[in-house]
């Protein structure tokens, strides 16, 4: 089990840690599925979600220092970060419908925060915003192709 | 959440850094550095002596002269590796600096993207620093051309509140450009230059060309006295500034001097209040108001007064303190004990003068904190134009809320002051704020902005008291400053 640290939502860079987190969980429990025999079915694909998520992490990253600057550090106050927590921890035993199924509420709730997080970052920075707008919309994409396994 | 790891608990003593060597100093006077939000030691940097900053002078003259014949393209190339190191260091850089200043870390990873966006500008040499020239410019037959050239050496005195960025408004372009480099960084903050140092060495600049030497007035005045070096570049107070720009130009150097500020933010009835208020928390408690364009008083017009001051009371109250390796903190602390205690009378005095405190850090804990110099987010209401908070800088987390009929008295308010670094106006009248932009002297100016920073390709500095100076730092005004016009003129027979 992967063990994420999210923290309180209430700085720009705070709202980045804890997407950080997200896809560093979403990884994890990718990764944990590919291995798990039991799930062998849905191995292939689970394996390609461990690698995009961790694309979409080191993309965070780097949005974070590429674009944070001392003028959009104003204090975020309406996000609550019990609205976004995820589950990291893969049910013994799953197959790959019960991992999929597991996985898709990881990737409901992500979408959430960057659907939230976009709508705060628009008035502080609206590329970041556009960024993690694209960033939601991909967990539902990504929500989709699990439903279909 | 758990605090992001520290570079290392403890950097030791630091070295100089001169002619491409990391030397010990033979001083045997040394300073503790202090995380100003733990209270812990974390190194001791040295208050170098005379002749080891004239040996640092002598280095850089000595490599002045090839260093000056190497071909800006391939100076510039050293300049992008240099950017790439950055990149790479980034995180790093901006956890140093949180230890050793108490910034957040988001305020931290800002700082060090304008360092590196320095870098970038800086990069672009060949084409910034081209002279010019005109056929016949002369006569008939007869051509004029202007050559831009480099001096020899310059050097920095840095200030405590930007130890990555202040540094790189300077040392740059001067390398860019053909120069060569002594900065001498704040003795309260000098790990972060100490590592960036590192980057630069590792970027693979020859010896000689950037030096690095730690200490006090001893190497401010022999930078400032050394026949040798052709300009200084300073920011910090404004009694400081004015001496250091006396004092330089006594010796014959260019000088640019960056002083104190007083910045008023004037807030409009028509002003959009809630993103208003948002945009402003950054510029007031932002570094915990140690910038140099914080904003210190508010001047509420009007009947937006009331509404104002409720939002920002609510704004206020959420501001999270604590130590800047926590992501969600929103707030550090001042630099040291000092900083605390003077920031501190400046509340008392405002009490005593009449002034109502409305929020009061000056008893402010931080659990798990209690060494740390936290001084709370302050809000004095009631404050008038003669009142001392009004007038003098506080570089430190208070608010000065300030009730004016006109948008023409708080003009005349800020025309007042010595200082005229930066002042800005919330409105959603374009009438007002073009008004506002074209009377108000300062060298930086807000529209809907509270934190107006000068991004690397635009000059930066204030006006009156607040600049010592003609050129500015950064952009354009920074290639002027490093460089002198050669003009020739040829016949051919």
């Amino acid at each position: 089990m992967v063990e994420c640290d999210f923290p309180e939502c209430t700085t720009f860079g705070a709202v980045v840690r804890f997407s950080i987190e997200l896809e560093k969980g979403a990884a994890g429990i990718y990764e944990e599925l590919a291995k798990n025999p039991k799930a062998a079915s849905g191995a292939t694909l689970f394996k390609e979600l461990a690698e995009l998520h961790k694309k979409r992490m080191a993309s965070v990253e780097n949005m974070r220092q590429q674009k944070l600057n001392e003028m959009i550090l104003e204090p975020i106050q309406d996000m609550k970060r019990e609205l976004y927590l995820i589950d990291t921890k893969v049910p013994a035993g799953a197959d790959a419908k019960a991992g999929a199924q597991f996985v898709m509420k990881v990737e409901e709730t992500s979408s959430r925060f960057y659907v939230d997080a976009a709508k705060i970052a628009k008035m502080i920075m609206a590329e970041g915003s556009r960024f993690m707008d694209k960033l939601g919309k991909e967990n539902l994409a990504i929500k989709a192709r699990l439903a279909a396994l | 959440m758990a605090l992001l790891t520290e570079v290392q608990k403890n950097y030791g003593k630091l070295k100089n850094y001169v002619n491409g060597e990391w030397v010990d100093s033979t001083t045997d006077k040394w300073l503790d550095i202090e995380n100003p939000s733990t209270g812990a030691t974390i190194g001791q940097v040295p208050m170098s002596t005379a002749d080891e900053t004239k040996a640092a002078i002598e280095a850089a003259n000595e490599a002045w002269w090839t260093w000056r014949e190497t071909p800006p393209i391939a100076r510039a190339r050293l300049f992008f590796k240099l950017k790439e190191l950055m990149e790479q260091h980034f995180e790093n850089v901006a956890r140093i600096m949180v230890q050793e200043q108490g910034k957040t870390i988001d305020e931290a990873r800002g700082e060090t993207r304008r360092a590196i966006e320095n870098v970038e500008v800086a990069a672009g040499i060949p084409s910034l620093m081209m002279g010019y020239n005109l056929e016949d410019g002369a006569a008939e037959g007869i051509d004029e051309d202007a050559i831009i050239s480099p001096l020899g050496v310059f050097g920095a005195i840095c200030p405590f509140n930007f130890p990555a960025m202040i540094p790189f408004w300077f040392w740059p372009y001067a390398v860019a450009t053909g120069n060569t480099y002594l900065v001498k960084p704040s003795s309260q903050v000098p790990l972060t230059m100490n590592y960036l140092t590192k980057i630069v060495e590792q970027a693979g600049f020859p010896p000689g060309i950037l030096n690095v030497v730690n200490g006090s007035h001893e190497v401010s005045d022999t930078m400032m006295e050394h026949p040798k070096v052709k300009g200084i570049s300073f920011v910090g107070s404004t009694p400081v500034a004015k001496y250091i720009y006396k004092h330089s130009a006594e010796n014959g150097k260019r000088v640019q001097a960056q002083g104190g500020a007083k910045n008023s933010l004037v807030i409009m009835p028509d002003a959009n209040l809630d993103r208003t208020v948002a945009n402003m928390l950054a510029s007031y408690y932002g570094c915990a108001g140690q910038r140099c364009l914080a904003g210190s008083n508010m001047i509420a017009v009007g009947n937006v007064a009331d509404p104002l001051l409720k939002k920002w009371l609510e704004g206020t109250r959420k501001i999270k303190m604590g130590y800047g390796l926590d992501e969600s903190v929103n707030m550090g602390p001042v630099v040291s004990a000092k900083a605390k205690k003077k920031v501190i009378e400046y509340i008392d005095g405002a009490e005593k003068q009449g002034a109502k405190v409305l929020i009061d850090g000056r008893k402010a804990v931080v659990p798990g904190y209690e060494k740390g110099h936290f001084v709370g987010p302050t809000v004095i209401d009631g404050v008038t134009p003669d009142m001392t908070i009004a007038n003098e800088e506080v570089f430190g987390p208070v608010v000065s809320f300030m009730r004016m009929e006109s948008m023409d008295d708080a003009i005349e308010f800020i025309h007042k002051s010595p200082f005229g670094n930066a002042a800005s106006i919330y409105t959603q009248s374009g009438k007002s704020a073009r008004d506002f932009r074209y009377r108000v002297q300062c060298g930086n100016i807000g529209i809907n902005v509270g934190i107006v920073a000068a991004m690397a390709y635009f000059p930066f500095a204030g006006y009156k008291d607040s600049f010592f100076g003609d050129l500015h730092g950064q952009g354009q005004d920074a290639i002027k400053f490093f460089t002198d016009r050669k003009v020739v003129i040829t016949r051919w027979y």
